[in-house]
Formats: structure tokens, sequence, C-alpha cells
């Protein structure tokens, strides 16, 4: 027998006071140690501990003010905050009674929300716990949850890696691998509501309806697949090149609107895409007129009129006899009669 | 519950085997996706079919596929977190088979609506088990034969195991501390950093 349940109170021998509370401190009336549950002298260091005064071994974070064990079961009642003495990071929770008669003090203390630094810190086994204590499951918990929210993390990251594949992918012209009208739409809506400056380019191919009439449609796709890889050529990549309608492109350029600059951009495009293109043994010429604008050429630049102004200055592109770049500039300076295209 | 093991078969086979493999059995499925995500719902009855098609392509009996995968999840370093989660069944062999009554409370605990199938162990003698496994899906008895295979050597503990073909498992404990089994700190490495 290690125990007794009498009318007058349960008496349990060290062992058994051990295996039920292995975290538990007796002291004696005036607050120095007789036992401790073995799982708190290891938290405490190993230290001989038989003696050693409650005020010596622990700071009281709650109730304020308490310093021993008296004052703490004066002020708090029966729950009570602490910190071992030499490791604050590990914080106690406990309940203390005064015992009847002996005036023995007995106190449980468990780690709270500590545990887990304080198992990582002692290297405690679940064997440091009662068989009552929730200290497995609590652990069991934190590595579940661990588990689980590290599988959501991977899962946010495929379904994100595919959610930028598909908008990649309604963005992309799939002939030319460029950009498509609607890619054109979103950069030109974003620079004009940032009012960035930019540069832009809105070309036509000349002569593309007779190749695709004479040479049939492979022969236009060829061309149109050829016009993509010389404009991806003369872009950077934060430039945008799109083609917006059959034979029909437009180039943003970002942060460039110099006019010089520009219009060596726009003549290696032409010159680029006036070079003799052979499909199928067969000889296929096109050329390319340019519009030019900046968007300093507008007062109040929104996509729908900058596509309008870069529209006519195409226009009179055409007009001027094809193969070439006009920039809207030029066209105010030096109106042309018919300028309303 | 399919999902999570079809999601363990992906890695399994991809680990073991290779991707093309995997892609094989996919195909043979005739599955339009390569990947299997463990979070999402797949129709009941998937993970069945998926295996008897691994079965197929690898010239092995499903039943094989499923006990070497539920060896693997346990064994794989790739999966430690299984191993650690079964580890938290107690400090001995014995314990850990009857912590497995409550694994689908745990289970559910960790993520409410991951169904765990339904077990319960009878101890018909001194270390003579008998674990009752009952699921949705056919494989499962199997994939918990090598599972429990697996953490009998993480313990150290020597024993027979055997399904009865159904969704009763047998566990003869020879021995309780055959090998020296690996070790099991409670705290995981990682963890609060």
């Amino acid at each position: 027998m290690t125990g007794q349940v009498t009318p007058a109170g349960i008496d349990l021998d060290a062992a058994a006071l051990a295996r039920f509370m292995p975290m538990h401190l007796l002291l004696d009336a005036e607050g120095r140690v007789q036992s401790a549950g073995p799982t708190l002298a290891r938290v405490l260091g190993g230290q001989s501990l038989i003696g050693a005064r409650f005020e010596d071994l622990f700071q009281v974070r709650s109730p304020g003010g308490a310093v021993t064990v008296a004052e703490v079961l004066d002020k708090a009642g029966h729950r009570f905050r602490l910190v071992p003495r030499g490791k604050p990071v590990i914080g106690l929770r406990g309940l203390g009674q005064r015992l009847q008669g002996s005036g023995q003090v007995l106190l449980n203390l468990s780690f709270g929300i500590d545990l887990i630094a304080a198992v990582k810190e002692f290297a405690l086994t679940d064997a440091d716990f009662a068989a009552t204590d929730l200290a497995m499951e609590l652990l069991y918990l934190a590595e579940a949850n661990a588990a689980v929210t590290h599988e959501l993390r991977g899962l946010n990251l495929r379904l994100e890696g595919a959610r930028l594949a598909a908008e990649d992918e309604a963005l992309t012209d799939p002939l030319t691998g460029l950009r498509n009208r609607r890619a054109a739409d979103l950069v030109l809506d974003r620079l004009c509501q940032a009012r960035a400056p930019f540069g832009l380019m809105h070309l036509d191919l000349d002569f593309f309806k007779a190749v695709n009439d004479s040479l049939g449609h492979a022969a236009g796709d060829f061309v149109l697949e050829t016009v993509g890889r010389i404009l991806r050529q003369q872009v950077r990549a934060e430039d945008c090149a799109a083609r917006i309608g059959g034979d029909e492109f437009v180039i943003i350029l970002p942060g460039r609107a110099e006019p010089p600059m520009l219009q060596a951009i726009a003549s290696r495009i032409i010159a680029g895409i006036s070079q003799p293109l052979t499909f199928d043994g067969q000889q296929c010429r096109v050329s390319g007129s340019i519009g030019i604008l900046r968007s300093q050429d507008l007062l109040d630049p929104d996509p729908a009129r900058v596509l309008a102004a870069s529209d006519r200055a195409l226009y009179a592109a055409k007009h001027a006899g094809r193969g070439r770049a006009v920039s809207l500039a030029e066209l105010v300076l030096q109106p042309v009669s018919d300028g309303q295209a | 519950m399919d999902a999570l093991l079809l999601r363990s078969l992906q890695g399994y086979v991809r680990d073991t085997f290779g991707q093309p493999v995997w892609q094989a059995i996919c195909r043979k499925a005739l599955i339009k996706f390569e990947t299997f995500e463990p979070m999402l719902r797949y129709d009941p009855g998937m993970a069945d079919r998926v295996a008897d098609c691994a079965a197929k392509v690898l010239g092995r009996s499903v039943d094989t596929v499923w006990e070497d995968m539920g060896t693997y999840l346990v064994t794989n370093p790739g999966h430690e977190g299984v191993r650690r989660l079964l580890r938290f069944g107690g400090l001995g062999f014995a314990d850990f088979l009857h912590s497995l009554e409550e694994a689908p409370g745990r289970a559910r605990l960790a993520l409410p609506g991951l169904e765990l199938p339904e077990l319960s162990l009878t101890e018909l003698g001194p270390d003579l088990f008998e674990l009752t496994c009952q699921s949705s899906v056919r494989g499962m008895p199997r994939v918990l034969v090598g599972m429990v295979r697996a953490m009998a050597d993480d313990y150290g503990a020597l024993c027979l195991i055997d399904s009865d073909g159904g969704d009763r498992i047998s566990v003869q404990v020879l021995d309780r501390a055959h090998g020296r089994g690996r070790r099991f700190d409670l705290a995981a490495p990682g963890l609060l950093q």
C-alpha cells in the first residue's frame, strides 16, 4: 500500500505523489522544499532542492507583489504563475493548498502554453507526464497542425502556379506568342491611370491581305509568326508587344518617350518586316506602317483616346505611302487634310 | 480519405519507380491529370481504382502495392511527420497499437472533416492482438498492415503481422525488444522556430 483514504483526508507516500503529480512541490510551513516531483526537479536543474526556499527557486509573475509562497497563497487564492529563476523562457502555472494540521504547502505546477519549449529544453518524454496530462495531445496537435499548414501552403503554391499559367495563357496570342488585345488594354489602362510616361507604336502590315489571298492562310500565319519574332527582338522585357487584330499590332514602351529613340525602333521594325520571306518555295513580301505616339502628346491620355490618336498617326503613315513611321507630334504640326481616320 | 491515399500512392510510385511509371498508371486509370492534392476531394472509389491500375502496371498484386505504400509512408524520410504522429501513440509498441483506436479522433482534431478508418483493437492474449479496420477504401486494411509492420520496426519489436484478406489484421508480438528501435524526441525539430 502506498496510500490510504480516511475521513480526515488522503494519505499518499512520496512515490504515489510523484506518480500522480510529477511536477508537485511540497513545502514545509516556512516555505522550504520537503519533496519535489521528478519532472519539476529536472526543470529546476537537478540542484539539491530539499531545504531550498520557494522564493529562491521561483520568481512570481502573478499575483503581483507576492514573493514568498505564503504571500502567493494569501493574494491569489489558489492559482498563480511562476518563472523558475535562471530559466525565464519557461512559464509555469500552478495551484496550491496549505495542508491542514501540518501547515505544509502543496503546489502542483504545469507548463501551460510553454509546454513545447519545455519539452525541447529539458528533453522530456511522455514518462515525465502523468497519464492524465493532456501534454501528449497538445504536442501531437501542434505537430499535426504544422503538418496540415505545410500541406496547405504547398497546395496554395501549386494553385498559384496554375493560376499564373492560366492568366499568362489568357493574355497571350497563341499564334505569335505576343500578348493579346486584352493584355495590351490592361497595360495601357495601368499606365494611363498611373499617369506614367510611355511611347506607343501602332503597327499595321502592308500587303498582308494580298499574301493571304494569293498564298493561303498558312502563308499568312507564317508572316504573322515572323512579325511576332521581329517584335519580340525589338522590345525589352518591360515593354508590351501585342497582336490586337488580324494584322494589327501595338507596342507599348513604358518610360520610353523620346521621339528619336521611338523613330529608331520603328525603323528597325519596318526594316525587319520588309525583308522578303520564303514560304513553301514562294516569296511573300509585306511591309509595315507605324503610327507613333507619346503619352505627353495627349492632354489626358486614356486607353480609348490613345488608340484613336495612334490610329490617326498610323493612317497618316499609310497615306504617306506605307512602309514608314509617322508620329502624332509631326501630324499636329503639319495636319494632313483628311486626318480624321 | 481517397485524397490522402491517392497522394501517398503518387509519392510512393514516383519515389520508388519514377515519374514515367506514375504517368503510365494515370493513363491506364484514364485520369486527365497526374498530381493528386491531399487537401481536395476525389470521387469515392478512385483510390482503389488507381491502385488496381498501379498493380497491373507494376506487375504485382494490389495488396502488395498497398502494403508497400504503407511501409513507405512510415519509413520515407520525406514523410517523417507521419512516423512522428504515430509515435505519439505511446512509449512501447503495445501502447502504440492501443492508441490506434484514438487515431480517428486525433485526426479530426487536427483537421476537421478528415475521415480516417474506424479502428478497434482486441487483445486476444498476451502479445496477441486483432486489429479491425473499417473503411470505404478496399485497400485500407493492407495499407495498415504495411504501416504497422514499419512501426514495429520503429519500436524495435519483432512481430508477425497478417491480414485475413478482409478487414481484420492479426498482430503477434514475438519479442517486444528485438531491436533498438528508432529514437523519438517529443519535441519536433523545427517546431517553434
